[in-house]
Parts: C-alpha cells; sequence; structure tokens
C-alpha cells in the first residue's frame, strides 16, 4: 500500500478492534489468575527415601559414562558438528594397480577405512566423500605405497618428510 | 541420540592406547597418551593429536619423530587456543594451530582473526582466510606480504569464496614464472578492486608493504 492512500473510516475502527483482541471482563480475568496461582502451589515432591536412595545409585553407576560422553562430544567435535557437509571427488589414474585407497585427517589416516573403487575406463580410481567445511591433507595409498595426489596442491608444512595433498572444503559449498 | 552412539564408539574403541597404531614402541605410546590426557584437561581436541601419530606411522616416520610431531601440535592447539579464547570451533583451533606452525606470528593473526569490516563475525570465513594463509606461506610468499595482503582483504569485507581462490591463482602464478610475492599482492589487490566496482570500499596493495600496525587487541 502506497503511503498516501488511507483505509475508509469504517475499515479503519475494524482494524482497531482486530488489533486490542476481545473485550475480557475483569471478573473473569481476576478468577482465571486465582486458579492459575492454585495450579502452580499445589505441585508437591513427595521425596520418598528409597527413590531418593535409587536416584544416588543411578547418579553413581552413570555419572561416569555421562561424564565420558560429554568429554568425547568434546572432543569430537568435528564429528559432532552439524555444519553441511560437502560431496569431494577424490580421483587418481592408476591403470595398474590392485587396491587403493584415500587416507588423510578425515579418516585417522587409516588405509583401510576409505577404499576406492575402479571406475568403468579401467584405469581411473574413484570415490565421493562426505566432507564438512575445513582443509584437509591427504593421499592415496597405492598398493601399500603412500603417493600424493598429482592433481592437488601439495600441502606445505609436512612433519614427516612425506608431501601430502590438501583440499579445502568451503563453508558454502564446494572444494579447491 | 548421538551421544549413545559417542558413547558406545568410546566403549568399543577402548583405552588410548588401543587406538594409537600397533607399530608405535611402548615409550612411544606412553608420550603420546601423557600428551592427550593433557590436551583432553586443558579443553583441547585430542582426536586431531591422535591422527598426527597415525600419520607419522602411514608415512614411516620414526618413533621420536613422530612423538615430537604430537608435542608440537598439541603445544600449538594451546597457543591457539589462548590466541582466540574457549568458545572457538575445533575447525578454527586447527587452522589457527596450521598458522603458528607455519611460523605466522600470533599478533599477526589476531590482526586477520578480528578484522571483520563491521560485519557478524563469520568464523567460517576467519578458518578459510588462515587456511589459504598458510598455503600461500608454503609456497614461498613472504610472511609479512601474505599476511598484510590477507589483512586488507578480511577487513574489506571479501567473501570467503574469492579469499579461498587465492590459494589456487597464487600457485598457477607462480607455476607460470611470476615471484610469489608478487602473485599474492596482483591477486589480492585485484579483489580489492572488484571490490571498489561493487561499490566498497578498496585499495591497492602497495608493491612494497608497510610493516603490519600493533594489533588494537
Amino acid at each position: 500500500m502506497l503511503d498516501d492512500e488511507r483505509l475508509p473510516s469504517s475499515l479503519e475502527q475494524a482494524v482497531d478492534l482486530l488489533r486490542d483482541g476481545p473485550p475480557i471482563r475483569d471478573e473473569w480475568r481476576s478468577a482465571l489468575d486465582v486458579q492459575l496461582s492454585q495450579q502452580v502451589t499445589r505441585r508437591v515432591w513427595h521425596v520418598r527415601p528409597m527413590h531418593a536412595i535409587a536416584a544416588c545409585a543411578m547418579f553413581v553407576l552413570f555419572g561416569g559414562a555421562v561424564t565420558a560422553t560429554f568429554l568425547l562430544s568434546r572432543d569430537n567435535a568435528r564429528v559432532a558438528s552439524t555444519a553441511p557437509q560437502s560431496m569431494v571427488r577424490f580421483d587418481l589414474v592408476a591403470p595398474s594397480a590392485v587396491r587403493v585407497s584415500i587416507v588423510g585427517d578425515f579418516n585417522g589416516w587409516n588405509a583401510e577405512a576409505l577404499p576406492m573403487r575402479r571406475s568403468g575406463d579401467g584405469r581411473t580410481w574413484q570415490l565421493d566423500v562426505k566432507l564438512p567445511p575445513g582443509r584437509y591433507t591427504y593421499g592415496f595409498v597405492v598398493d601399500g605405497r603412500l603417493v600424493r595426489d598429482p592433481s592437488a596442491p601439495e600441502s606445505g608444512s609436512d612433519d614427516f618428510g612425506v608431501p601430502s595433498s590438501v583440499v579445502l572444503v568451503s563453508h558454502r559449498g564446494g572444494s579447491t | 541420540m548421538m551421544r549413545r552412539v559417542l558413547l558406545l564408539m568410546t566403549l568399543a574403541a577402548g583405552p588410548l592406547s588401543a587406538q594409537l597404531p600397533a607399530r608405535l614402541g611402548a615409550d612411544a605410546k606412553a608420550s603420546i597418551e601423557r600428551v592427550v590426557d593433557s590436551a583432553r584437561a586443558r579443553g583441547l581436541p585430542t582426536e586431531v593429536i591422535i591422527d598426527k601419530a597415525r600419520e607419522g606411522v602411514l608415512k614411516g616416520a620414526d618413533d621420536l619423530r613422530i612423538v615430537a610431531a604430537v608435542q608440537s601440535l598439541a603445544r600449538e592447539l594451546g597457543d591457539a587456543r589462548v590466541l582466540l579464547g574457549p568458545s572457538s570451533s575445533t575447525a578454527l583451533l586447527t587452522a589457527t594451530a596450521s598458522a603458528l606452525h607455519a611460523r605466522i606470528p600470533a599478533a599477526e593473526l589476531r590482526h586477520i582473526i578480528r578484522a571483520q569490516d563491521g560485519r557478524a563475525y563469520d568464523e567460517g570465513r576467519v578458518s578459510s582466510a588462515l587456511v589459504v594463509l598458510v598455503d600461500v606461506v608454503a609456497k614461498r610468499v613472504p610472511i609479512p606480504a601474505a599476511t598484510f595482503a590477507m589483512a586488507q582483504l578480511m577487513e574489506r569485507g571479501t567473501p570467503e569464496q574469492q579469499i579461498q581462490g587465492l590459494r589456487a591463482e597464487v600457485e598457477q602464478d607462480i607455476a607460470g614464472g611470476m615471484s610469489p610475492e608478487t602473485s599474492m599482492r596482483a591477486r589480492a589487490s585485484a579483489r580489492l578492486r572488484l571490490l571498489d566496482v561493487d561499490g566498497q570500499r578498496g585499495a591497492l596493495i602497495p608493491l612494497r608493504s608497510p610493516p603490519l600496525p600493533d594489533s588494537p587487541v
């Protein structure tokens, strides 16, 4: 509606009535308040000795587990993250390889965790991995030998003298 | 539900020594366990530390080198926590630790982390900036030039994807024979010019940048 357009006065009154809401008589409102306050005061806790003992025992038994869960959830913030994940395709041309897997920061450098599949051309090994945003260093294990991805940037500082590759997963989706 | 799954994973994983690669010697395992326990007590992420040990084993490093790398990472994570405060995410914490590992001074990192052009703090964008910074420094862009350019880009509100694209472009320039420093300055300046075209503030990065000002924080 433009600024200079105005509703007819009869319609404006109707709009005002709708904004104010229905009228409530004062005595009804008072009675409702009293009933609500009584509802709250009726809520009484009955503490039974056996229940209290059982609750303490449960606390002792499961307290450690709850603590461990809490600590683990802190340690695995990356795993528990609700950040949107992006599908990243890794591929490597290795026609004579028998077994190829991918290892990196995202799978604890475990050579068994993410085996790659040979594609239809019989030369290329591929795998799609869902990753949350971040920077990951990785490599391929080709028949037991670690090699870096020739098509990806090399990670700069390597603590072990064996360069890895690096993939960057964007917070806005996509990877480079 | 997630917590139940994590609890089951903990019980299945067993003690820390069982999570470490079997190839590690007893002394190395004990040293790494001490580092992990200490990190956990300080509220630092421990999974990345264990991953570092696994990476070292997979790459055939000896025990001493693996323990040294693990200790170094834990120290850098602790320094990053001090720099960022207690509420930072694991992603930003590890990105900051990587930057410290690349010998980028903490004061300059702080400057980049706080440079937000009056926008709401975007942790993802900050993480990306640090990651790209580490990668271009690894490509031999001098640290003062890299940090100055990145601070400019962050201060002027350069979008995250443009910051991420910088890495590949600098690498291409270097492969084409350009010096890393010239490439970084040229690519960063081009982005700032684009911001000018879009009606935002922008400025060219001088060929020889002045030293960074003292951090305001």
